[in-house]
């Protein structure tokens, strides 16, 4: 007859079983998502897809003029202090948190939909190490996706460099901080958002990928461009809207106000947009969107705090094997 | 180690899928079996805390399960019906990772992986992906997982459902085996499975207990009432349709039946031994009757 040894004493199970809960699920399920292909193909697949983006957003703002001495042009810059920030809502966020909902929607309620989700949930496994093992693995994947954003733009930057002699070489601190303060928060909000409501709403992830997307594209790229009537957006809208359309439209114009090419007829053999490689390059003011920033990263935790707590293990499994 | 079950019921909506079921258990295998829709489904999930109770409570060691679930999920081991798998992962690290949720250290999960693995005779496909496993090796993995905290209390539903009959045997064999020092639930509705292995028989109907008792308990109480008898085809259709009939075999000097009935139900027909089978049709069919 075959029989088991006593795995071993259950005090010192117990123990054993309250040590690393948190740890456990982060690495397993990481260990999962790196034993898949399509993990590492869609790695690839955005990549190309921001390097993509970045070469076409290569020249955002194009200034021509001509006079008597010939025909002037030029272009701000995509891989600019100033490019960035007029790219980066509608070229390279909106992109993001396309993604970032089917990445998130599903951390939980992936297992509910394979069936798992009883074998997982017969074990001893605290609920509050389940959901925020699930998080923040979700979470440093979404992380992982931003970094490699914050790749394509510098290795395109540098690339059109090498291949146009005018195009300005991308300045690393300038670009870090201006992809740290737009995406991180972004990445934080919108994966601690989805992964949330999916969450909590297993039967609905579908329905509440798709709300996030309706919702970001709403904010990011259908509100601005509606008619208002002559009447521009109020200033605590532009500072607190979570899509960085605000904080762009802002700064932009701040870049546009210090920027004056000199189209005096007399300076003929001047060019009317020297300066402008000085004017892009230069480090924008930040600090005033750092405050909603971080409420908007504390929101997107909190919600997941919240999913944590709300969480049932008890659940009605769909028919499906 | 006792689970207590005190007028547990279980509603969805105006439905009642189970009510007032009491069960008291101890280390041994308890058989449950009924009709599909008698609830024995519900009550494992409410069991394994997966359900919650609409009414009565459940205790495990004295503790109510819904307010102290993680002390019955820590010494719980639960094969569902049907489970999903990690189509990522081979079936040694699918049972390392469930080992790693059951909250094993590291050294001990990888001991005890290969341990189940030998138990259920999977080690030679342990390191293919589980896509690659057939439905018997899938079964085998979902014992294996339920083993590897060494369960003090271990609920398989349904287990031996896609199982050829040599698979079903050895499966039987295995839950036999591990009985010893541990409450095992085994839920069923072919009886076979349960007359091999089971000391103690509950039987479901409609989401109510017929009966808590032992197999030799309800075979003693069907005895005399189990007949046997051959006969041509238009009397076997009379006899079929007056009485309750657990074989009929059609053989070349008419049919054999195999009838259920407190009197004798043809003049020709002699007392045979009854089966399991046998008694839980008597005992399933009075009630339909009585319904």
């Amino acid at each position: 007859m075959t029989t088991l040894a006593p795995v071993m004493p259950k005090r010192q199970m117990q123990r054993t079983q309250r040590a690393r809960p948190l740890l456990a699920v982060m690495a397993w399920e990481a260990r999962r998502l790196r034993a898949s292909r399509a993990s590492w193909i869609s790695a690839l697949v955005a990549f190309c897809l921001f390097l993509f983006a970045i070469w076409i957003a290569r020249a955002p703002i194009q200034m021509g003029f001509g006079n008597a001495a010939g025909s002037f042009s030029a272009s701000v810059a995509g891989t600019s202090a100033w490019g960035l920030i007029v790219i980066f809502p509608s070229f390279l966020l909106f992109p993001l948190a396309i993604v970032l909902p089917f990445i998130s929607a599903d951390g939980v309620g992936r297992d509910l939909k394979r069936r798992a989700h009883e074998l997982l949930m017969t074990t001893a496994l605290p609920t509050w190490a389940y959901v925020w093992g699930r998080y923040l693995v979700v979470l440093l994947l979404s992380l992982g996706l931003a970094v490699a954003l914050l790749a394509a733009i510098l290795a395109m930057g540098l690339l059109i460099h090498l291949t146009e002699p005018d195009y300005p070489a991308p300045q690393i601190g300038a670009v870090v901080a201006i992809w740290a303060m737009m995406t991180l928060p972004t990445v934080i909000l919108l994966s601690g958002l989805s992964f949330a409501l999916g969450t909590l709403l297993p039967q609905r992830a579908n329905l509440v990928k798709i709300g996030m997307i309706v919702f970001w594209f709403l904010c990011a790229v259908a509100l601005p461009v509606l008619p208002t009537g002559g009447q521009q957006l109020p200033s605590w809208y532009l500072t607190w809207e979570p899509t960085n359309t605000g904080m762009a439209a802002t700064l932009g114009n701040h870049y546009a106000q210090a920027y004056q090419p000199s189209f005096s007829v007399g300076a003929s053999s001047s060019d009317p947009f020297a300066g402008l490689a000085q004017v892009e390059q230069r480090m924008p003011d930040l600090w005033p969107w750092l405050a909603p920033h971080l409420f908007w990263s504390g929101l997107g935790l909190a919600l997941v705090a919240v999913a944590a707590i709300a969480f049932k293990r008890f659940r009605h499994v769909p028919n499906q094997s | 180690m006792e689970l207590t079950i005190e007028n547990l019921g279980r509603r969805y909506g105006n439905q009642w899928a189970l009510r007032q079921l009491s069960l008291r258990c101890g280390p041994g295998m308890l058989g449950l079996v009924g009709p599909n829709g008698a609830g024995k489904t519900t009550l494992m999930r409410m069991l394994v805390t997966l359900l919650e109770p609409t009414e009565g409570t459940i205790r495990w060691d004295g503790q109510d399960t819904r307010a102290h679930g993680e002390a019955l999920r820590e010494a719980l081991g639960y094969l569902p019906q049907e489970f999903g798998i990690y189509r990522e992962f081979t079936g040694r690290q699918f049972l390392r990772y469930l080992a790693a949720m059951k909250g094993l250290p590291k050294d001990l999960a990888k001991r005890r992986v290969d341990e189940v693995l030998e138990l259920v005779n999977l080690e030679r496909v342990a390191d293919r992906k589980l896509t690659t496993y057939s439905g018997g090796a899938k079964q085998r993995l979902g014992i294996a997982q339920a083993l590897l905290n060494d369960p003090e209390l271990l609920i398989v539903d349904e287990p031996t459902a896609g199982l050829d009959p040599a698979e079903r045997v050895r499966f039987r064999t295995l839950l036999a085996s591990l009985t010893t020092n541990r409450i095992v639930m085994l839920s069923t509705h072919i009886i076979g499975d349960v007359e091999a292995v089971a000391s103690r028989l509950v039987i479901l109907q409609e989401g109510r207990m017929l009966a808590d008792t032992t197999p030799e308990a309800i075979l003693a109480s069907t005895a005399g009432k189990v007949w046997s008898v051959t006969t041509d085809q238009a009397t076997a259709m009379q006899l079929q349709a007056t009485y309750q009939v657990s074989a009929m075999i059609h053989q070349p000097n008419g049919v054999l039946l195999r009838l259920i009935s407190p009197g004798r139900p043809h003049e020709a027909a002699t007392v045979v031994e009854p089966s399991l089978e046998d008694a839980y049709l008597l005992a399933t069919g009075k009630q339909e009757v009585s319904a």
